[in-house]
C-alpha cells in the first residue's frame, strides 16, 4: 500500500518510524567526521526519542493559543503559494495527512498496550480488532478515539449519505472545530474552511488503515453553531468492492 | 519584581487562565510545518532556519498581545527582569516549560535560556542525511517569537540557538542579546 | 433585569500610528459621527495622548542617576538630566479618561501602543474590567486570526460576534 501520497511523509520523523531499524548504540564522533558513515549523534545523557516512553506526552497539555499561532502561521505560509481557495485547502489537507498516519500508530499502540477498549466502542466483538477492516469500524475509530485524542471529545455526528448514487459517502460533523476557533475568513473567501487540515488528518488515518479516501471540510453553519463543519468522507471504488466481499464473508 | 513572584504568576496563569489542548497535536503540527519547509526548500537548512525565524517573528508580534492580556503584567524595570518574565511567564503559559536563565554577561545585556524540556521537539529525530544535525535548528521558530514579541514592547533583540539535543548536544541552549531599546520607551532604569 | 454592561455605548481601537482600526456601537447612546469624523477623533485623541505623555511633570532628583545598561540606547534623557518622574516605578501614561456630564471616555493603552477607547455612561462601574476583557477578546479573535494583518482595520467576524455576545452578558 505504498500510495503515492506517502511520498509526502518527511524524513523528519515526528513519529519515530524512520531509522527505527538503526541500532542506536553505534553513535560516535566518527559520524560527524565522515559522511560515509551515517548515523545521528546523540547526547551523552541519551535524551533521544528512543529513550522516552511513547506515553510520556499522552496526557500532556499545551496552550490552545500556541496551537492557534502555529496553525495560523501554517495557513499564512500556505496562502502565499497557492492559486485559490481549493488549492489552499489542498495544501492544508496535505499538511494534515502525515499526522493521520502517525496518530493511527499512536492510537493502536495505546489501545493495545493499555488494554483499554478505546477502539471497541463501535465493535460488537469482544476483543477489539487491532485494525479496522470495515468502513463503519473505521469511522467510529475516527469519530470517537481519534477526535478524543486530538480535541478531547468525540465528534458530534456520523452519518451515511442517504443518496443511492453515493453509497461511498459518509459525513462526520463537528459543531465547533477547535482549529477554527479564532479564525475569521475574509468575505471574499467565505467558502474556505481551514479545517481542511483536519480533513487531511482523517485522510491519513483512513489511508494508513488501507482505505483509500478523499476527505474534504465544508462550512454548514447553523444559528447556534456558526462554524459547524461537515467532513465529507468519500471512499474509493476498491474500498467499496472489498466492503461487499467482507460483508458476504461475515467479517466485522 | 522578585524571581519567585514571577514564577508564581506564570504558574497561576497556566493553571487558571490558559485554555489547553492536547500537547501532541501541537507537537505534531509544528513537526509538519518544519517538514513542509524542508520539502519546500529542498533541504536547504539555512533557508529553513531563516523561514522558521520569520514565522516566529510573525507569531511573536501577535502573541505579545495575548501574553499581556492574559498576564496583565506591566513593563519590566530592566533586561534581567525581562529575561525572567520570558522564562517563567512567557514559556510557562505558552509551552508549559520554564527554561533556566543563565550565563549573563557582566553588562546584563546577554543571557542564555537552557531548555530541560522542549515540547516542540518531542518525537523528533532529525533526518540522517549527514547535514541536518549540523545545519538545521529545529526549534528556530522560538528565536523569531522572542524577537517579534520583544520588538512590540520596544526592545530590539537578537536570538539564536547555540546547542540542541537533537543535534547530539547535551543541552538545548538559546542565546539572547539586547541590541537596544527602541524610541523613547526607556524603562525606568533610574532605580 | 439589570445588566452590568448596559452603560457601554461604543468602542474604538486605535493602532500604534494613530489610525482608526475599529469602531462599533453597542447601543443607542452616542450620536453617530461620519466615518471621516471618527478618523479625525482617533487621530486627534492619539495626538493629545502623546502630548499629555510628554508634558508629564518631572522632579529633580538628588542622587546621580545610574547610567543605562547599554551604551547604544541613545535616548536616556530622564536618567542623565537629573530629573525623574515622580514615583518612577509607575510608567508614564497619557490621558486616560475624559468625562462629560453625559458620558465617559476611558482609554487603555497596551504596552505595544494599541489604544482601546471605551465610551460608557458616567455611572457605569468596573470599566477597567470591561476593557481588560475586550483586550483578551482582541488577543484571541483578532491576533490569532491568520487573515488579520497587523495594524490594519479589524474585520473579524468572530471578534464582532464574541464581543457582542459578551457585552450582552450571554457568555
Amino acid at each position: 500500500m505504498a500510495a503515492p501520497r506517502h511520498a509526502t511523509m518527511q524524513s523528519i520523523s515526528n513519529g519515530g518510524t524512520q531509522g527505527s531499524d538503526r541500532p542506536h548504540t553505534q553513535q560516535s564522533q566518527q559520524a560527524q567526521q565522515s559522511q560515509q558513515s551515517p548515523g545521528l549523534r546523540v547526547p551523552s545523557n541519551r535524551k533521544t526519542i528512543y529513550d522516552r516512553h511513547l506515553n510520556r506526552s499522552r496526557n500532556a497539555e499545551l496552550s490552545r493559543a500556541s496551537f492557534a499561532f502555529l496553525f495560523g502561521e501554517m495557513v499564512t505560509y500556505a496562502q502565499r503559494r497557492v492559486t485559490g481557495i481549493q488549492d489552499l485547502e489542498k495544501r492544508l489537507n496535505e499538511q494534515g495527512y502525515p499526522l493521520g498516519l502517525r496518530l493511527l500508530d499512536l492510537l493502536f499502540y495505546r489501545s493495545t498496550s493499555t488494554s483499554s477498549s478505546a477502539l471497541s466502542s463501535s465493535s460488537t466483538s469482544s476483543s477489539p480488532p487491532n485494525r479496522p477492516l470495515r468502513i463503519i469500524t473505521l469511522l467510529h475509530l475516527i469519530h470517537g478515539p481519534l477526535w478524543r485524542l486530538l480535541f478531547g471529545r468525540a465528534a458530534d455526528a456520523l452519518e451515511h449519505s442517504v443518496s443511492p448514487d453515493t453509497p461511498n459517502e459518509y459525513m462526520i460533523t463537528d459543531n465547533d472545530p477547535m482549529v477554527n476557533t479564532y479564525i475569521s475568513a475574509p468575505r471574499d473567501m467565505s467558502m474556505l474552511n481551514c479545517a481542511a487540515y483536519v480533513a487531511g488528518i482523517i485522510e491519513g488515518v483512513c489511508d494508513g488503515c488501507g482505505f483509500e479516501t478523499k476527505v474534504s471540510a465544508h462550512n454548514q453553519p447553523t444559528e447556534l453553531w456558526p462554524s459547524r463543519t461537515v467532513f465529507l468522507v468519500r471512499f474509493g471504488d476498491a474500498v467499496m468492492e472489498r466492503e461487499k466481499v467482507l460483508e458476504r464473508a461475515g467479517v466485522k | 519584581m522578585s524571581s519567585t513572584k514571577t514564577s508564581r504568576i506564570g504558574e497561576e496563569i497556566w493553571k487558571t487562565r490558559v485554555d489547553k489542548v492536547n500537547a501532541e497535536l501541537v507537537t505534531l503540527t509544528y513537526g509538519t510545518i518544519v517538514a513542509q519547509l524542508c520539502q519546500d526548500y529542498d533541504s536547504n537548512y539555512q533557508d529553513v532556519n531563516k523561514q522558521l525565524d520569520k514565522m516566529g517573528y510573525n507569531i511573536g508580534m501577535r502573541l505579545i498581545e495575548d501574553f499581556l492580556a492574559k498576564s496583565g503584567v506591566g513593563r519590566c524595570a530592566n533586561f534581567r527582569e525581562t529575561a525572567d518574565m520570558i522564562a517563567k511567564v512567557g514559556f510557562k503559559i505558552f509551552l508549559n516549560v520554564t527554561p533556566t536563565v543563565t550565563n549573563w554577561t557582566s553588562d546584563n545585556t546577554q543571557f542564555s535560556l537552557i531548555f530541560e524540556d522542549n515540547p516542540l521537539a518531542d518525537f523528533v529525530e532529525l533526518p540522517d542525511d549527514g547535514r541536518a544535525q549540523d545545519e538545521l535548528w529545529f526549534s528556530n521558530i522560538l528565536c523569531g517569537v522572542l524577537r517579534g514579541s520583544l520588538e512590540m514592547v520596544q526592545m530590539q533583540i537578537e536570538a539564536h540557538f547555540v546547542s540542541d539535543v537533537l543535534r547530539g548536544d547535551d543541552t538545548t541552549e538559546m542565546r539572547v542579546s539586547l541590541v537596544r531599546y527602541i524610541e523613547d520607551e526607556m524603562p525606568p532604569e533610574e532605580e | 433585569m439589570p445588566d452590568k454592561h448596559r452603560g457601554v455605548f461604543s468602542l474604538i481601537i486605535i493602532n500604534k500610528a494613530g489610525g482608526l482600526i475599529y469602531q462599533r456601537e453597542f447601543q443607542a447612546g452616542l450620536r453617530k459621527l461620519s466615518t471621516n469624523d471618527y478618523l479625525v477623533l482617533a487621530g486627534t485623541f492619539h495626538g493629545v495622548h502623546a502630548i499629555t505623555r510628554s508634558i508629564t511633570p518631572k522632579i529633580p532628583i538628588s542622587q546621580p542617576a545610574q547610567p543605562p545598561a547599554t551604551s547604544s540606547t541613545g535616548t536616556a534623557a530622564p536618567a542623565t538630566s537629573g530629573y525623574s518622574y515622580p514615583n518612577p516605578g509607575v510608567p508614564v501614561s497619557g490621558l486616560d479618561h475624559l468625562e462629560t456630564d453625559k458620558f465617559r471616555l476611558t482609554c487603555f493603552q497596551t504596552l505595544t501602543g494599541t489604544k482601546f477607547l471605551l465610551f460608557t455612561d458616567p455611572l457605569t462601574g468596573s470599566v477597567d474590567t470591561i476593557i481588560q476583557k475586550i483586550y483578551e477578546l482582541y488577543a484571541d479573535f483578532v491576533m490569532k486570526n491568520p487573515f488579520y494583518q497587523i495594524e490594519m482595520p479589524v474585520r473579524c467576524e468572530a471578534f464582532d460576534r464574541h464581543l457582542g455576545a459578551w457585552l450582552r452578558g450571554r457568555t
